[in-house]
């Protein structure tokens, strides 16, 4: 955040010496609303007290009328941190800082109070943050209140040994054991200088002040610069605090200065003020220079005088500032056509009129060994040609031996021309031949994104079609056919007669033969019951125990037969 | 004593247990981010881009990109779950960071911003090709638009780009419409055809062409029109996202204050819509925004509820699948009509869009195609500005069994009565043939 606020007051102090500064636009209401961003206090106050005072200054400085309400809460926060006992200097300072802006009620007493202790700290102070806080606080302290005495009786002897931070390149250290040096602290010690300055009852050592401004003009030395031109210190230095931005050491080397030559009779050559969004008074620009740079942009620079003698006084006029002019203007095109050469010198085989800027539809079409030649003229407004930056026709590069239909395409442009444009003029057909083997492939155009992503199309499976069935009723009909050679051969035993007249009459034969054409049944049904359920393990053990069974009443009844059959052949 | 030790412990354990919170499955966002700066001087004319990150919870460490500290792991474990690389023409970072490291840090998942500009260092160029896009190779190149620059009182040569050919993605650029043009100073880039996993969100527009503004053209300029990609982000297959924009200057304070008139228009937009526009793709970079997540798949036969080990051909099954989507704090049902399953053993058998519940739940029932082997249920989601869900699992399909097939077929019946009729035939036969007389 600190660094936010130091941004903003660079911006506003452009320190002229010898720095052009790059275009300079005045504070506006972007800036003021970008602030307000910025410094948007948190449950009613700010985190602490610097940050309130950083806000508070921007404000200020920016001229924000709509201030966040934190009036109360802020000098609450300055009361408590004033009247305790135990504040550091630096909080004390802050708090100084932010009553300056606020106005808090605070009585003779707490100042005289905040006085002892700040010269105390300030007689036993060996850093150069010490001397800053303990004297920015004494100056503020004489700003707001003119009850107390804040006089320094040995300024001589301070200055002194806050000049003996310093060092040979015009940089400051921030305390004698740290021989690390930066612009920062430069800063830092010239305000508090001035601030002894200020403060001192005796007239402080001139050789003193005079070696300061000699320290100055050595620190400008150092000034580096952006591209633009604008100024700026760097910052090498990267301390326990975070590091110190350019940004925030400028800011601090300007404040410092500002500050030594407000209290110096001399006044150093130093610009603060800017345009703060207030409407200037009259003023005259002198042309002083003109530069042309390149044969398109002119710089000018120019010094501002002031009509009236008397604003002198309030406003500072600072150094030379460039400002670039660009001139543009309508450029006019004409004799535009477009042709087909046969060669280079050859006649035109087709040649067309072309209306640019405007609609054209042109339709060619070309092979391999012609040429094809586009011409028109631009002229300035005040006539002589013009070439602009951007001319090209939107054709493609190289054709990779692709025929077929191109676009054409004409854009010309240029910073200074008004009426750039980028038009269609129609197409082409190329008859190109057929590629050669070695010749390079078509580079791989870029995917649409759009249709990489879309839902795939859904896919059913096919299922394999059913094997072709006969209808039922044709199966139903063969099985009846099926069927007719058993009735043909019942029919057939019937026509001859057959009969059951030589079944065995007496008991056991009887038993057997019966027992062996049930056992020939059984066979059968278990034939039958292998095919409904049965499996083949259960259906061969059961086939063995039968097939033994048939074996021996198959053996008893044949022989019976056969010895029956015997007897009637002897008999 | 020991009771002491313990609590100690204990602390240092939940402490360790804080310091984990990061990126995670459950929880996708990022919050580590690293910043490399070349300068400390662009915290401050940023910072309200890295405002809007911190407001939203992300833990911004801000690095000079030549702090000789520097390291995105320890230990082996990454210290960050992002980078910001602010710093366009470093030409080595410090400490142990390189193209490498970075590279590396991206295919383990993390995420990336990075933002070129003129004169950008072939560092960053080579990380930004590795990612897919080529700068123009001449250092002194900026995108030049003669027709829809912005019209400025301090910048004349056109360089200041109006831009509002976006890409068509409220997942990628929020659900409101960007009204104002985005501003781009900077340098162009196209993007290698030859990856299809980067992507131009802000295109320039056909008049645009990349050149040396102060110096004649001598050849005609290498990248033109709308192949000019001005900002691209790439999603990696791990769905690591990448930012990649020509220009710095567009993130910055000045830039997401400004106003904006394109030329030739007399709409004069209050503000340009550069923070809207940044805002959103870096919710979009940090995984606020676009990313899924698939749980609970289930299938199993239809009016059954466990999952069976195998299928058998033809079987009726219900396959579904609940998809959330993060939206920055919390899971939200994912809302889309285009999730699909496939059936898919080499190639799909089965493609098939799922329907949605709306409330995260998708499902489809289909029959096991007649064809065994091992096959697998896919989730392949590919969506603009998505993260990718790809889910597998795999489910083998058998064939009938012996006696699944049907008992008794008509056409066979007459063999059956062949092979009766001839059975009886045998057993009348028997009979009649011993005693007959």
């Amino acid at each position: 955040m600190a660094r936010n606020l130091e941004f903003l007051v660079v911006a506003l102090l452009v320190f002229a010496s010898s720095c052009e500064s790059a275009i300079f636009n005045p504070v506006s209401e972007s800036h003021r609303s970008a602030a307000l961003e910025l410094f948007s206090p948190a449950d009613g106050s700010f985190g602490s007290l610097e940050e309130t005072y950083e806000a508070l200054k921007t404000c200020e400085v920016l001229g924000i009328e709509k201030k966040p309400d934190i009036r109360i809460s802020a000098c609450a926060s300055v009361v408590d941190t004033l009247l305790s006992t135990s504040t550091a200097v630096k909080d004390l300072f802050h708090a100084l800082r932010v009553n300056g802006i606020l106005k808090c009620e605070l009585n003779d007493e707490a100042f005289a109070g905040i006085e002892s202790r700040l010269k105390d700290s300030l007689n036993n102070a060996n850093s150069l943050l010490d001397f800053y806080y303990s004297i920015g606080g004494l100056v503020l302290i004489k700003d707001q209140t003119s009850a107390v005495d804040v006089l320094l009786t040995d300024a001589d002897k301070i200055s002194r040994s806050i000049k003996a931070l310093s060092q040979s390149d015009g940089r400051w250290r921030l305390n004698s054991n740290n021989p690390e040096s930066s612009n920062d602290a430069a800063g830092k010690a010239l305000e508090a200088l001035a601030g002894v300055i200020s403060l001192a009852s005796s007239e402080i050592d001139q050789s003193l002040i005079a070696t300061l401004k000699n320290d100055i003009a050595k620190l400008f030395d150092g000034v580096a610069r952006y591209d633009d031109g604008t100024c700026y210190f760097d910052e090498k230095l990267v301390d326990a605090r975070g590091h110190q931005g350019p940004l925030s050491a400028s800011a601090s080397v300007v404040r410092g200065i500002t500050a030594f030559a407000e209290v110096t009779t001399e006044s150093l050559n130093v610009r603060v003020s800017t345009v703060l969004g207030s409407s200037a008074p009259p003023l005259t620009v002198k042309l002083m220079q003109t530069f042309i740079s390149g044969s398109k942009d002119a710089s000018i620079i120019d010094q501002i005088v002031f009509d009236d003698p008397e604003q002198k006084k309030n406003y500072a006029t600072g150094g030379r500032t460039k400002v670039p002019i660009h001139v543009t203007g309508a450029i006019t095109i004409d004799s535009a056509e477009i042709a087909i050469l046969d060669s280079d010198i050859g006649s035109p085989e087709t040649q067309k009129k072309l209306d640019l800027p405007g609609e054209n539809a042109v339709a060619l079409s070309a092979n391999h060994l012609q040429k094809l030649m586009l011409s028109f003229r631009l002229t300035t407004p005040s006539g002589h040609a013009f070439k602009p930056h951007q001319d090209f026709l939107g054709l493609v590069e190289k054709f990779y031996y692709l025929s077929g239909k191109y676009d054409i395409q004409l854009t010309v442009g240029d910073s200074v021309m008004e009426n750039s444009f980028l038009q269609p003029l129609g197409h082409i057909e190329l008859d190109l031949p057929d590629a050669p083997e070695k010749a390079a492939r078509p580079p791989p155009q870029p995917v649409d994104p759009y249709s990489r992503y879309g839902p795939k199309a859904e896919i059913t499976h096919i299922f394999r079609a059913p094997e072709k069935r006969p209808p039922r009723e044709l199966s139903l009909a063969f099985l009846g056919l099926v069927f007719l050679p058993l009735f043909g051969f019942l029919a057939g035993l019937f026509y001859l007669r057959a009969n059951l007249k030589n079944l065995p009459k007496s008991t056991v034969p009887a038993t057997f033969a019966i027992l062996f054409h049930l056992g020939i049944a059984a066979v059968l049904a278990l034939y039958a019951l292998f095919w409904f359920k049965l499996d083949l393990f259960t259906t061969l053990k059961a086939l063995g125990l039968l097939g033994m069974f048939l074996m021996f009443v198959g053996h008893k009844t044949l022989s019976h037969l056969a010895s029956t059959s015997a007897k009637l052949k002897s008999a | 004593m020991f009771g002491k030790l313990l609590s100690t412990l204990l602390i240092s354990f939940h402490l360790f247990a804080i310091l984990c919170v990061s990126f995670s499955e459950e929880n996708p966002t990022d919050r580590r981010v690293l910043v490399l700066l070349e300068d400390f001087a662009i915290k401050s004319s940023h910072s309200l881009f890295f405002k809007s990150l911190e407001t939203r919870g992300f833990d911004l460490d801000f690095k000079l990109a030549d702090d000789p500290k520097l390291a995105l792991q320890r230990y082996g474990k990454y210290l960050y779950d992002a980078v910001i690389l602010f710093s366009p023409t470093i030409d080595r970072f410090g400490g142990s960071i390189d193209a490498a490291s970075l590279l590396e840090f991206v295919d383990s998942g993390h995420d990336l911003i990075l933002a070129a500009d003129a004169s950008a260092s072939e560092l960053i160029r080579e990380i930004a090709v590795e990612c897919g896009v080529d700068f123009d190779e001449d250092p002194a190149a900026l995108v030049i638009d003669h027709m829809s620059y912005a019209v400025s009182e301090t910048e004349e040569d056109h360089t200041l780009i109006a831009s509002d050919d976006f890409i068509q993605s409220e997942v990628i650029l929020g659900s409101t419409k960007i009204e104002a043009p985005v501003l781009f100073k900077g340098i162009g880039h196209s993007i290698n055809p030859a990856n299809n996993l980067v992507l131009t969100v802000l295109s320039a527009s056909p008049a645009a062409y990349s050149a040396n503004p102060k110096s004649k053209l001598s050849n005609p300029p290498t990248l033109t029109g709308s192949a000019i990609s001005l900002v691209s982000i790439v999603q990696a297959r791990n769905n690591a996202r990448i930012l990649i924009s020509g220009s710095l200057s567009m993130f910055s304070n000045r830039f997401f204050r400004s106003g904006v008139q394109k030329a030739g228009t007399t709409s004069k937009h209050e503000k340009c819509g550069n923070e809207q526009f940044l805002t959103e793709l870096s919710k979009w970079v940090f995984h606020e925004s676009g990313h899924l997540k698939a749980v609970n798949v289930k299938h199993h036969k239809v009016g059954e509820k466990d999952e069976p080990s195998m299928y058998r051909i033809k079987d009726d099954l219900d396959y579904s699948v609940e998809v959330y989507e993060w939206s920055g704090t919390s899971w939200e049902p994912y809302l889309a009509d285009d999730l699909q399953v496939q059936f898919y053993m080499m190639s799909p058998y089965v493609l098939k869009t799922l329907s949605t519940d709306q409330k995260g739940l998708y499902y489809t029932s289909f029959k096991v195609p007649d064809v065994y082997g091992v096959f697998q249920f896919k989730v392949e989601y590919q969506r603009l500005g998505y993260t990718s869900l790809s889910l597998s699992k795999q489910i083998p399909v058998r064939p009938f069994r012996h006696n699944e097939y049907e008992r008794f077929i008509p056409a066979a019946y007459p063999y059956y009565g062949a092979s009766f009729s001839m059975m009886s035939g045998f057993f009348i036969f028997t009979m009649v043939y011993l005693y007959t007389k």
